[in-house]
């Protein structure tokens, strides 16, 4: 596998985090957790989620799957890598083998 | 029991609604099994296995049960929600000391969806801070007490290792914030608190292969020792989290034009147990921190101070540590009662209504009265919590003090997992009560 592969992804990889991070940070704590808890019972299922947080949770949901994506194709690209070097070794041994 | 369960499901909202939260738990444990780029899976199962094996006390044994033993394979949601949880903590505890946030907290919904804000942004500080410290951690080994320095969780490859450090550190606290985002889903959308069923699945992840270990280790009578502990305990719990004492309440009769109004006498329902689990959560939290500097202090030759400190608070079996974990939970008791609990203005409520309690003059007197039967009923309610967090343990210690490592039967746990347990179900109920009157507890 290219290490541009690896680059591109990581690469993707560091954006879509940010991206989501800030996504996530934009939506209206719903006051999930604990400060709800000790928020002493404020209903907090005041209103529906408006339109414009329907679309945030839309736009969080894409980036979170490219985000998830990312994840699985380096990790299956880790585990090609880390293949590699012991198929390496073994080709070394049989060229010097072959070479004596 | 099971009928209320059909019913439950034969409601399309609710129906939706439990759908959803289990969808996403499904979506949390994938996570936390996914392990992060640039961690080798194979190796952090060997490392695993060969804890598992070796009889040293994992660190981040606590911490590891809350996030659903994804902490120590290095995974997605590794830091899980503790990062949301310490943040709640370090902000209610300023809540006090700052000016400006009491203000806040005063001002109602809007303040306090402020307060939840500043509550997110130091939840991403945290995570970016804690996930960097378990990097580095993992790296040189000390994750696993460098007992399994012949397998690297993150190994050598052909990226540089920042830019391999980096995307880890980066996945690992965007993970934070996709963790926080479910939680406040399954608040919004879904049946109970979104944290409190999100740490509830991660220990109850734990529970089968643990199960298993003390099974092969304890062979089956420990095991029914045990399985017989635990169900005291639940029993305990769920007497203890039901009772509660009703303090009486009078209505005067009014005439509104031509109607009346009141004249009704209803109670005020006093729960022994107000706080509920948080109290537990937040002590077990705060005191998995001197662990957790300890692991960054350890060097070859410790000095004093650093034995002084392992000996006697961050090892879970001394008497330090019992007695401190027992303290901090009724301070956390107390602490949040007196939060969650406003005396004067349910007094000011029910004067407004034309409410009195028989023989207290409404106004402060009642506010007097109320604060007062508050702090009595918490006196047993906050021992009993502490009890139940620290006597299976004392238990436990003297059935086999090695095997008290990494327990999720422990009392904690266990009051964890009941408690929500039981508020889940309640809050399923009175969903349920706008159908029908048929439900789970009777």
């Amino acid at each position: 596998m290219p290490i541009g592969f690896a680059y591109t992804l990581i690469v993707l990889l560091v954006i879509t985090s940010a991206i989501l991070t800030m996504l996530i940070l934009l939506h209206r704590g719903k006051g999930g957790g604990m400060s709800s808890m000790f928020g002493g019972g404020v209903s907090t299922s005041l209103a529906g989620s408006s339109v414009a947080e329907k679309n945030l949770d839309r736009y969080t949901l894409l980036v979170g799957i490219v985000w998830l994506a990312c994840i699985i194709g380096l990790g299956l690209w880790l585990k090609l890598e880390l293949a590699k070097p012991a198929a390496d070794t073994t080709a070394q041994a049989l060229s010097a083998f072959l070479g004596r | 029991m099971l009928s209320a369960f059909l019913s439950a499901f034969k409601t399309p909202d609710l129906r939706k609604k439990i759908l959803f939260t289990l969808g996403i738990i499904a979506i949390y444990r994938f996570g936390a099994t996914l392990p992060s780029p640039g961690v080798a899976y194979g190796n952090v199962q060997q490392c695993i296995a060969v804890m598992q094996e070796g009889d040293t006390n994992g660190v981040f044994t606590l911490l590891n049960l809350f996030s659903g033993g994804a902490l120590m394979s290095l995974s997605v949601f590794a830091l899980g929600i503790m990062p949301y949880i310490t943040a709640s903590i370090i902000l209610q505890l300023l809540t006090v000391v700052i000016p400006r946030l009491e203000q806040l907290r005063k001002e109602g919904q809007a303040g306090q969806a402020k307060i939840t804000q500043y509550t997110r942004y130091l939840t991403l500080g945290l995570a970016i801070l804690q996930s960097s410290a378990f990097v580095a951690l993992a790296r040189s080994g000390q994750l696993f007490q460098n007992q399994c320095d012949d397998y690297p969780i993150v190994p050598e490859t052909s990226l540089p290792t920042w830019v391999t450090l980096t995307a880890l550190v980066t996945t690992m606290t965007a993970g934070t914030g996709v963790v926080m985002w479910l939680g406040e889903l399954v608040t919004d959308r879904g049946v109970g608190n979104g944290m409190s069923v999100l740490i509830f699945t991660s220990i109850a992840a734990r529970l089968p292969s643990e199960g298993w270990t003390i099974l092969k280790n304890q062979g089956a009578w420990g095991f029914a020792g045990i399985i017989a502990v635990v169900l005291v305990v639940i029993a305990l719990v769920v007497y203890i989290e039901q009772a509660q004492r009703r303090i009486p309440v009078q209505y005067a009769k009014r005439m509104v034009g031509r109607r009346m109004y009141g004249g009704t006498s209803t109670y005020i329902p006093m729960k022994v147990n107000q706080a509920g689990v948080i109290p537990v959560i937040f002590a077990s939290s705060l005191l998995y921190i001197p662990r957790l500097v300890l692991d960054f202090l350890r060097s070859d030759n410790p000095s004093s101070t650093y034995i002084f400190v392992e000996k006697y608070f961050a090892d879970p079996t001394s008497w330090s540590y019992i007695t401190l974990y027992g303290l901090l939970i009724i301070f956390f008791t107390y602490f949040y009662v007196s939060i969650t609990f406003n005396p004067t203005e349910i007094a000011d409520n029910m004067k407004k209504y034309g409410g009195f309690v028989p023989g207290i003059r409404p106004g402060k007197p009642t506010a007097d009265y109320l604060g007062f039967i508050s702090s009595r009923i918490t006196a047993p309610g906050s021992l009993y919590l502490a009890a139940i967090a620290v006597l299976p343990n004392l238990f436990f210690i003297a059935l086999d003090s090695q095997q008290y490592q990494n327990f999720p039967f422990g009392g904690t746990a266990v009051l964890i997992m009941v408690g929500v347990g039981l508020e889940t179900v309640k809050q399923i109920e009175s969903q349920l009560m706008q159908r029908s009157y048929e439900g789970f507890l009777r």
